[in-house]
């Protein structure tokens, strides 16, 4: 059993991810290795794509 | 002499865009993106295998056609994940696109309503760039582009963007295989794709490695009903903001279907110009005959008063 601190980055991530999933239901991934932290899955808006599709920029 | 003057107009348009770019204001992020992810600056792209050649296929095809001297390009949807960006989903400039050898705008509506249905089987699919092609060697975005982009970027997850540049290339492989011969180009037959990232903030775009992993283009299935995704996009789009339970089927056509209320639902099924439209129930269904030229989503309102009048 490995007791491995977490550095600053991962623990904002993990911190990030829990808040995440008791607020708003987010996934918490888990590596299916060793079942450590492995980032949060977060559904995004449908407006929010097609808003940013609409909003292409005419590329020269 | 048609096409000459067609030309002297296009000239003409594109000159104005430009203009018209330089001097207006600054395209201002939607809505703020609410994400309780964060997200790191993207260090690397990851196509699928099926993204890298549906790229290398279709702009090698586009580059027969006779628009081939145009600019062409795709929206790409995927998945941020910490610091790495996976595409998954491309999504053609289409048939109605505007360009011409210095510009391409995208058919927006079209690849707004495409977006809609390969989200469908997985929401966690976001717009992560675009990438569009040179006619000549210049292999990373323009200072037009960047004008564009630089505010653009800041509609997208992590406030970043990765931007594509396909162009064709003299020394050619002859073996048929690909090369990869800087950390973010990758090369096929005489077409390659440089790569860049763009945040919001940046100065300029940032060449960033690309790999190749095993996966799907998830929009594959919808090149053969693209024409008919195009043709009824506006009327499709409407739908399925006003009405809450849309949803698409796609096998040799494009079906759109509605759930009801109370029990069963109405298909639309897409078939070139023309619309058929179904009320199915239980195992029982019925086709409803409309007149032609029945937009889908007229055609699904009429069915609406006419169930809601019988009660």
């Amino acid at each position: 059993m490995d007791f491995r601190p977490l550095n600053e980055l991962e623990r904002r991530h993990l911190i990030t991810a829990l808040r995440g999933n008791a607020d708003g239901n987010r996934v918490l991934l888990m590596d299916r290795k060793d079942t450590s932290f492995a980032g949060s899955a977060e559904e995004v808006p449908d407006e929010e794509v097609i808003n940013a599709i609409k909003s292409v920029p005419c590329h020269y | 002499m048609a096409s000459a003057w067609k030309e002297a107009i296009r000239n003409a348009a594109r000159a104005a865009r430009k203009w018209a770019d330089r001097v207006s204001a600054p395209v201002a992020p939607l809505k703020p993106i609410v994400s309780h992810v964060i997200y790191e600056p993207i260090r690397k792209v990851l196509l699928t295998d099926e993204v890298s050649r549906m790229l290398f296929d279709e702009y090698s095809a586009h580059r027969k056609t006779e628009r081939g001297t145009e600019e062409t390009g795709w929206v790409l949807l995927g998945i941020r994940n910490g610091d790495e960006a996976i595409v998954m989903v491309t999504l053609p400039a289409g048939a109605e696109r505007d360009a011409g050898e210095g510009h391409v705008q995208f058919h927006a509506e079209a690849q707004a309503v495409a977006s809609r249905i390969v989200r469908q089987s997985d929401k966690r699919l976001s717009l992560l760039g675009v990438v569009h092609t040179h006619p000549g060697t210049l292999r990373h975005p323009s200072g037009g582009d960047f004008r564009g982009d630089r505010e653009w970027v800041r509609n997208l997850r992590g406030g970043e963007g990765i931007f594509g540049i396909g162009t064709v290339s003299d020394n050619a492989p002859k073996n048929g295989v690909a090369i990869h011969p800087q950390p973010q180009t990758l090369q096929y037959a005489d077409l390659r794709f440089d790569w860049y990232t763009l945040a919001d903030g940046d100065k300029k775009y940032r060449p960033v490695p690309v790999e190749l992993t095993i996966g799907p283009d998830l929009a594959k299935p919808l090149r053969k009903i693209w024409t008919d995704i195009e043709n009824h996009a506006v009327a499709i789009d409407r739908l399925a903001r006003q009405l809450m339970n849309v949803q698409f089927e796609i096998g040799e056509s494009l079906n759109i279907l509605v759930g009801l209320a109370a029990s069963g639902q109405l298909r639309a099924c897409i078939e070139g110009k023309s619309v058929r439209f179904f009320y199915e129930v239980g195992e029982d269904a019925f086709q409803i005959d409309l007149p032609a030229g029945t937009r889908p989503d007229q055609g699904i309102y009429l069915i609406l008063a006419e169930l809601a009048a019988r009660g």
